[in-house]
This record gives structure tokens, sequence and C-alpha cells, in this order.
């Protein structure tokens, strides 16, 4: 699939033939560190300093790099694709080469960032559990309750939350008896052929 | 609901069997709601029969901690669920769940891969509260595993 650019972005990555291409790995290099860490508007200043061009300019350029970066891992598209994409930017072919390089050297750890970014459904993190036995209560003497107590970890982006639930052995079976069918579900020939397809 | 010191301790006392049997523990409760609702206080109100055992001095230390907490729950209109002393977990009752196959998200294109949708339904003091979540088949499998490690204590402890 081809990433289609809109007039902004190109315009803002016009800048890039313009300077050596040294400047430019160096630039992607921030690109990629502003991905990873958040954007620092002093290393923009900086760098327009050094080569006395506007600080929009340089902004727009970086800006322009990083979202070349995520819209293609996001997208796993392919060398040839992405070649093709950026061919209409009309720049030389070592320019063409290192951005390729910068995509391909990085796009797997764009992919996992970008994959943490908040979901919305608390996901499963760990189950504590514990067995209690009641032996007897103010109303009640001699009796055997046997009581499940579980301690529920689950986190949300980077919040946890913890639950303390209990349950009685007859729930218990019947709670183990139903999540087997669950994970059987995805052996099932129907599971299995959309799995397969579907890549 | 808060509750000073002395009025935890003469409830907790209250609660005590060997201070307070049935009928007197009953008998108790009686006299602490008619002190409240008698138009005069009546120093003979701790006078009952059922009461004489008791040492007189723990007598009127739960009295007075009785009707302190009734004046608390009316004056804060309670409700059952803030006047529970003692509070349970919520029980599970039941589990139900969803094979799902994640294609694609806002961030990410073609993430393919199945998950499961859990939602494991319980009873809180009545009312029902469902608790939700996702996971992958390895962590569901690390989940039923501990569920049948705890079957299997169960099991064990029931044979002793």
């Amino acid at each position: 699939m081809l990433l289609v650019l809109s007039e902004d972005h190109k315009e803002h990555l016009a800048f890039l033939p313009k300077v050596d291409p040294a400047v430019v790995r160096e630039f992607g290099r921030i690109a990629l560190e502003f991905i990873r860490r958040g954007a620092s508007p002093k290393i923009y200043e900086g760098a327009a300093r050094k080569l006395g061009v506007p600080v929009e300019m340089v902004q727009h350029g970086v800006e322009g790099l990083m979202f070349l970066m995520t819209e293609s891992s996001k997208h796993m598209i392919s060398e040839v694709d992405f070649l093709d994409s950026v061919l209409v930017l009309g720049f030389g072919e070592e320019l063409n080469q290192i951005l390729l390089q910068l995509y391909l050297q990085h796009h797997s750890q764009i992919r996992s960032i970008l994959s943490q970014l908040p979901s919305n459904l608390p996901a499963y993190h760990s189950l504590e559990w514990r067995l209690d036995v009641q032996l007897a209560s103010r109303s009640v003497r001699e009796q055997v309750i046997p009581m499940l107590t579980m301690h529920l970890l689950l986190t949300k982006g980077s919040d946890s939350s913890s639950k303390i639930l209990q349950t009685d052995p007859s729930t218990l079976l019947h709670l183990i008896s139903t999540l087997e069918a669950a994970l059987a579900a995805m052996k099932t020939s129907h599971a299995r052929r959309i799995l397969r397809n579907i890549k | 609901m808060e509750l000073s010191e002395s009025v935890q301790r003469g409830l907790q006392s209250l609660a005590d069997p060997s201070s307070f049997d049935q009928s007197s523990f009953q008998v108790l409760v009686d006299v602490s709601f008619r002190s409240l609702l008698s138009s005069h206080g009546d120093p003979a109100v701790l006078d009952q029969p059922e009461l004489k055992q008791i040492d007189q001095i723990l007598l009127k230390q739960c009295h007075t901690a009785a009707t302190t907490f009734i004046l608390e729950a009316v004056k804060l209109n309670a409700d059952k669920s803030t006047i529970s002393i003692g509070r349970r977990p919520p029980q599970i009752n039941d589990v139900s769940w969803r094979l799902q196959y994640h294609m694609k998200n806002g961030q990410v294109d073609k993430v393919n891969e199945p998950f499961y949708s859990i939602s494991l339904k319980s009873e809180n003091e009545g009312s029902s509260e469902d608790i939700n979540f996702t996971c992958t088949m390895e962590q569901l499998q690390d989940l039923v595993g501990k569920l049948k490690d705890a079957a299997k204590s169960v099991e064990k402890a029931s044979q002793m």
C-alpha cells in the first residue's frame, strides 16, 4: 500500500534536500528520539541557529519525518511501497535511501511504542488466591465453610487496579470448566481458519 | 460512618458471646432503643433480669455505645450498606467470555492477534457488579492454571 502525503506534509519535508545528508541523518535521529520520549523545543532552536534557518523550518522538517515514520510503521508498508511513496517528494537517490534505512531499522520499535498508547479496556495482569475455612461465627458454631479469596490485578495503560473477590468451591469448579471451554474455542477449525487467513 | 474508639469498644464487647448471650444481647438492644424513644431518661432502664449477670460498668459502656451508634446512624440516615459492620468482598457467581480477533486500532494497523474478553459476574451485598478485562490466550491459561491449583487444594483440604 502506498502512503498518500498531504500537501502540507510534502512542504514540510521539502526542507530536507536543501541540507547536507549528514544533517538529514541527524534529524532522523532526533525524530526517533522524539517518538520515544516526546519533543523538546530547545533542540529545534539549537539546530536552527547552527544551520542559519528559521526555527519553524527545522520543527516542520523533524515533525514531517516523525509523521512519515509513524504512518509507515502503522501500516507496515513494504520496502518497495515506502520508496514509491517518497518518490513523490522528488528527493535524490541518496536521500531516499537514508529515509528507507531509517524506516527499516526502527519500524518494529515504533510499532511497539504505538501499540502502548492507552487502550480503553482493563487487561489481566495476575491472580493470587487463598483458601480459608470458616469454622464458626457468632450465630452458628461448628461450621465448615470453605471460601476461596482471590486478588485480581488488572492494568489499564499505566494505571493498575486490584480487586478482592471471593467464591465457593462449586462456583470455582464452574469457573474452571467455563474458562477451559473458552480456551478450547481457539482450537476449533473455525478459529484456526480465520487466524490463518487474516494476516 | 465514623465511630469513636469507646463506641467501637462498647460495640465489640456487646458482640462478645462470653459477656452477652443471645437473650441479654436482645434485651440490651431493645433497652437502648427504648431509652432513645422515651421522653424521660429512666434511671432503671438497665434493671432487666437478663442483664443482672453482667458486670454493671461493662453494661453501661455497651448501653452508651449502642445508643450513640443508633443516634449516629439515624443522624446520617444510614442505609444497610453503611451500617454493615462486617463487610465481605464481592462473591463471584458466574463468568462469561468472548474470543475476539484484534485486527487494527486507531494507532496501529495489522495487529492480527486473537484475545479474550472475560466478564466476572459478582454480587456485593445484594447488588451485582461486573468485572471486565481482556487477556491473551497465554494469560488465560495462566489464570485457569491458578484456579485449578486452588481447586486441588480445596480437594486436599476436604480429605483431611
